[in-house]
């Protein structure tokens, strides 16, 4: 653990994503630090958190997973290991590439998702997303070819054509994704060539996505795939809609590139994008249409919010329609604030910029006095944090500014470059993890005694039956925690979370032991 | 719409694996480990957190692209050996998934290796259980593990005078229902398989990573030398026939015991083979029942139900609400199944009414019958509340899974006392939402 973030060295395709930042990002016009700072001023400020030191065995675990874990020490920036395969037997929180592409592109409303292969992987994965919509639902209905034995043994793609006409006949979607699964890699069936002939036939955009589960053990690559099959097939296709490009460039365009919709996130973004003056062209993929999505090459920048996930699409987009990105994360005060000003910044119109400071001087003031009640109970509270995507970082200020201490934060597909943005973010003491399994997520929590943990469902009973409190922030979370409405939202749901009397009824909390220890 | 012969739109039927980690989860000390790649487990452990509200945890053989081409053997070992050393299960069973059914891992064969390599050591139990997803369906999937538990371990001893009872794919409340029904009946039993307490857990002060209660090892080893074997669901039986062939136990499936008839049958099956007869308990319970079907009976009488799930607790389903005078209108199973056919007919002989049967259909087929057949109430899994939305119709939930709303695995629906409740619910919902504040029945327009 001694140099930077190390890698696999068998890593796979999925490592386009350790490509390094390209120059686009470096046009993130200096912000004006005092502005912010100003703003930020708070009788609480984040003092340093002190904790003790760790032994050189974080928790007993196996010994080709000690170096997953590290504690970040002011010496060295170095990261835990990453990127390799999980040890299997080993209850694993990972999915798989299937997994990946689908929650990409699954919040697109207007179109159908259809899983090519047996039924167990459409039917545990329809409507898991928490992705909002405004109009159209088509998104929300689970599809399968529902492969059989026969199919297995004589091919799929008979079955799959077929399945994609009668979809088409049934619902004349704006654009029909089809899903491989592992068993369709398998067996061979030409997802592209069907795809080919069923848009001829159907006349509707049918979209092949590669995404076989077993293609990588990492769900990064599913992201990937998902972004190539929006770039190859859907972005750069539009037809304006009856539109004229001038009219769509007549004022500032920009794309929200990796934001979902969760539990309606984008609809606490996208009204302070437009007060500023700025158009929102497309979002890729939350609450979005196909066609939108096809028109997104029309824009003059890209955003990027899960940069987990679509880091790569915004770089492609650079390559391919020369269009800049910045990144943005609307988790938290400061940095929505930050995010508004860089974008503001990018376009070089001042009363764009003057109308940004406005509006982050009226929310910022209004944030505050609404969130102070929660704070007084949530201030110095330790937080565990564990989640698939971006959230590993991208909500560290967002607990500092509620005067919470991030303890221990990690992730179950990290890349190098997550885990350098994890390190370079998180305090000194705080404890750093990648892909831990069940158990050692357990011992972890048992060794560090969190006040609060933020994961998914999976986690959530398991941290329950330990006593801690649990704030969802993965699908099923169930209210929008982005930008200033949202942070009002989130230090609402941790304070329910925290203050809930039950806890003073389950008292194992500290004291609690696991079994098969 | 026109009618569809391709696609599954909205299933209403899970994949052979999902079945067999539920079956394995009753078993105490088993760690359910799935030979495939890792969405698999991580996706069926996501349902089964949610509907449960409990922690679950099923390992993965976590394949990947390198892997697979040569085959899963090495994965497989890797895996064996670390839940061994890490989790220390009384049990592991290993389900394919349709990866590895099609690159065709011998199973068996890498399990036998297994244990070669550690001949000196003392292994728990591993089961191999053939699941491929793209054959049956989740219904499949829970009885051939059962079927794999008993056909690995069972043997013949000294008899023990007890009664297996095979429970199906059901809740844990269901469970705990059957085996207060046979304590009063003072009946010794093997219930295959019990995760009462592994699904539904009191708060304590632990975490397990496995299932602290259920069946145990000796108990399945012990199978073959009960009086008679019970199956609640007839979808579960392939154990009950392999231990009627292979050490000549008697046999018996019925309806799952839900509502008047069925738990009838049920209760009356247990007093013969334990030659007793039915305690006051019960019989009070019974007449309570009655009582509670004579209090509701202005209120159902007539009124069109459609129920979807699992075949056995739909079929169960339309014959208790036929007793009370309901309309069971359509009927929805994502299974193909002949017997689930059968036991339709029958329901319909005893209820002379002819409901509409969709076997092997998904949500989509059910909903476009209630646009043509309207019905009054909808009984099923969570899956249906945007029909129930779109048709202005209440919604029962039952089944799996249940993710939006608590209790699931908290609420039974098996035997006298259960059914008291299950017609008071139905009832109250019928009140709810066609009789006005004052108790008159509101008009339809």
């Amino acid at each position: 653990m001694q140099s930077a973030v190390k890698s696999s060295k068998n890593s796979e395709k999925s490592d386009k994503g350790n490509e390094k930042v390209t120059n686009s990002s470096k046009l993130n016009v200096s912000v004006n630090k005092s502005l912010i700072k100003d703003l930020f001023t708070d009788e609480s400020s984040s003092d340093e958190i002190v904790i003790d030191p760790v032994p050189e065995s974080i928790i007993k675990t196996l010994e080709s997973r000690l170096d997953h874990m590290c504690v970040k020490k002011s010496e060295d920036g170095g990261g835990p290991s990453c990127n390799t395969a999980s040890v299997p037997g080993i209850v694993t929180q990972r999915s798989c590439v299937y997994g990946g592409a689908r929650v990409v592109l699954m919040p697109i409303t207007d179109a159908i998702h259809l899983v090519h292969g047996p039924i167990g992987c459409a039917s545990c994965t329809w409507d898991i997303r928490g992705s909002r919509t405004s109009g159209e639902d088509l998104y929300k209905t689970g599809f399968s070819t529902n492969l059989e034995e026969k199919d297995i043994v004589f091919g799929g793609e008979k079955k799959l054509a077929d399945t994609i006409t009668e979809l088409n006949n049934l619902y004349k979607p704006a654009a029909i994704f089809v899903y491989s699964t592992c068993v369709v890699g398998l067996i061979g069936d030409d997802l592209k060539a069907v795809c080919r002939e069923a848009e001829k036939i159907t006349k509707c955009r049918v979209i092949p996505v590669q995404s076989e589960g077993f293609r990588s053990f990492n769900k990064s690559l599913g992201h990937q795939l998902a972004c190539d099959a929006m770039l190859d097939y859907l972005i750069g296709t539009g037809e304006l809609d009856g539109k004229l490009k001038s009219e769509i460039n007549a004022q500032p365009t920009l794309n929200i590139v990796g934001e979902f919709n969760v539990a309606g996130d984008l609809w606490a973004i996208k009204p302070l994008i437009e007060k500023m003056g700025v158009n929102v062209l497309s979002v890729l993929t939350g609450d979005s249409c196909v066609e939108d999505i096809a028109n997104a090459h029309y824009a003059d920048l890209n955003i990027v919010q899960c940069q987990k996930s679509s880091n790569y699409l915004a770089r492609q987009m650079e390559e391919k329609y020369g269009i800049h990105y910045l990144k943005v994360n609307f988790f938290g005060i400061e940095d929505t604030a930050k995010s508004l000003k860089i974008i503001s910044e990018f376009f070089q119109n001042p009363k764009m910029i003057e109308k940004a400071d406005e509006i982050i001087k009226t929310e910022i003031a209004n944030v505050r006095s609404e969130i102070s009640h929660y704070k007084k109970r949530l201030a110095g509270k330790g937080v565990a944090v564990y989640v698939g995507g971006n959230k590993a970082w991208s909500l560290i200020r967002a607990f500092e500014e509620l005067g919470m201490n991030v303890i221990m934060t990690g992730t179950q597909n990290g890349l190098p470059e997550d885990y350098e943005r994890i390190m370079e973010t998180v305090s000194e003491g705080t404890l750093v993890v990648d892909d831990a399994n069940s158990m050692e997520l357990s011992r972890l929590l048992q060794k560090y005694q969190p006040d609060l943990v933020i994961s998914g469902a999976k986690e959530k009973y398991m941290t329950h039956k330990l006593g801690i409190p649990f704030c969802d922030f993965n699908h099923d979370r169930i209210a929008s925690f982005a930008g200033f409405k949202g942070f009002i939202n989130f230090a609402k749901e941790l304070n329910r979370a925290v203050s809930s009397p039950v806890w003073k009824f389950t008292p194992k909390k500290y004291h609690g032991i696991v079994k098969n220890e | 719409m026109p009618n569809k012969h391709f696609a599954v739109i909205n299933p209403s039927k899970m994949c052979q694996p999902m079945g067999a980690v539920q079956a394995l989860l009753g078993v105490r000390g088993a760690m359910p480990l799935i030979h495939g790649s890792q969405g698999c487990s991580t996706y069926m452990r996501f349902q089964l957190c949610r509907h449960f509200r409990e922690p679950v945890n099923v390992s993965s053989t976590s394949m990947s692209e390198g892997t697979v081409v040569y085959g899963g053997e090495a994965n497989l070992l890797k895996a064996l050996e670390t839940i061994w050393n890490e989790y220390k299960p009384e049990l592991i069973g290993v389900t394919s998934s349709c990866l590895t059914e099609t690159i065709g891992d011998d199973m068996g064969l890498i399990i036998h290796k297994f244990r070669q390599e550690h001949h000196d050591e003392e292994l728990p139990p591993i089961v191999p259980i053939s699941t491929p997803s793209y054959a049956g369906s989740h219904v499949d999937g829970y009885d051939k593990t059962i079927k794999s538990l008993i056909e690995n371990l069972a043997y013949s001893t000294k008899p023990n005078d007890k009664i297996n009872i095979i429970t199906g794919n059901v809740s844990p409340a269901d469970i705990r229902e059957v085996k207060e029904i046979l304590e009063l009946l003072d009946c010794e039993s093997i219930i295959l398989t019990d995760n009462s307490e592994s699904l539904d857990a009191p708060h304590t002060d632990s975490v397990s990573f496995l299932p602290s209660e259920g069946i145990t090892v000796d108990e399945i080893r012990d199978t073959a030398n009960s009086k008679a074997t019970l199956s609640l669901c007839k979808h579960a039986d392939s154990g009950v026939k392999f231990l009627e062939k292979r050490f000549d136990i008697k046999s018996i499936s019925g309806f799952f015991p839900v509502g008047l008839q069925s738990t009838d049958s049920f209760i009356s099956s247990i007093c013969e083979l334990n030659g007793c007869e039915l305690p006051v308990k019960l019989e009070k319970e019974r007449g309570r029942l009655i009582d509670a079907m004579v209090d509701a009976h202005p209120y159902n009488y007539g009124r069109k139900v459609a129920i979807y799930g699992d075949p056995d607790v739909v079929a169960a389903l339309a014959r208790f609400t036929a007793e009370l005078g309901m309309i069971p209108a359509i009927v929805c199973t994502g299974a193909k199944s002949n017997r689930f056919l059968d036991d339709m007919k029958s329901v319909a002989e005893e209820s002379c009414s002819l409901p509409v049967v969709l076997e092997g259909c998904d949500l989509y087929d059910l909903h476009q019958q209630i646009k043509e057949n309207p019905i009054d109430l909808l009984i099923g899994n969570s899956y249906g509340a945007r029909i129930a939305k779109e048709e202005n119709i209440p919604l029962l939930r039952i089944g799996f899974p249940i993710y939006d709303r608590l209790g699931a695995q908290r609420i039974p629906i098996v035997g006298y006392k259960a059914g008291i409740s299950l017609v008071d619910t139905l009832a109250n919902i019928i009140l709810e939402k066609y009789y006005d504040e004052s108790g008159h029945e509101i008009e339809s327009e």
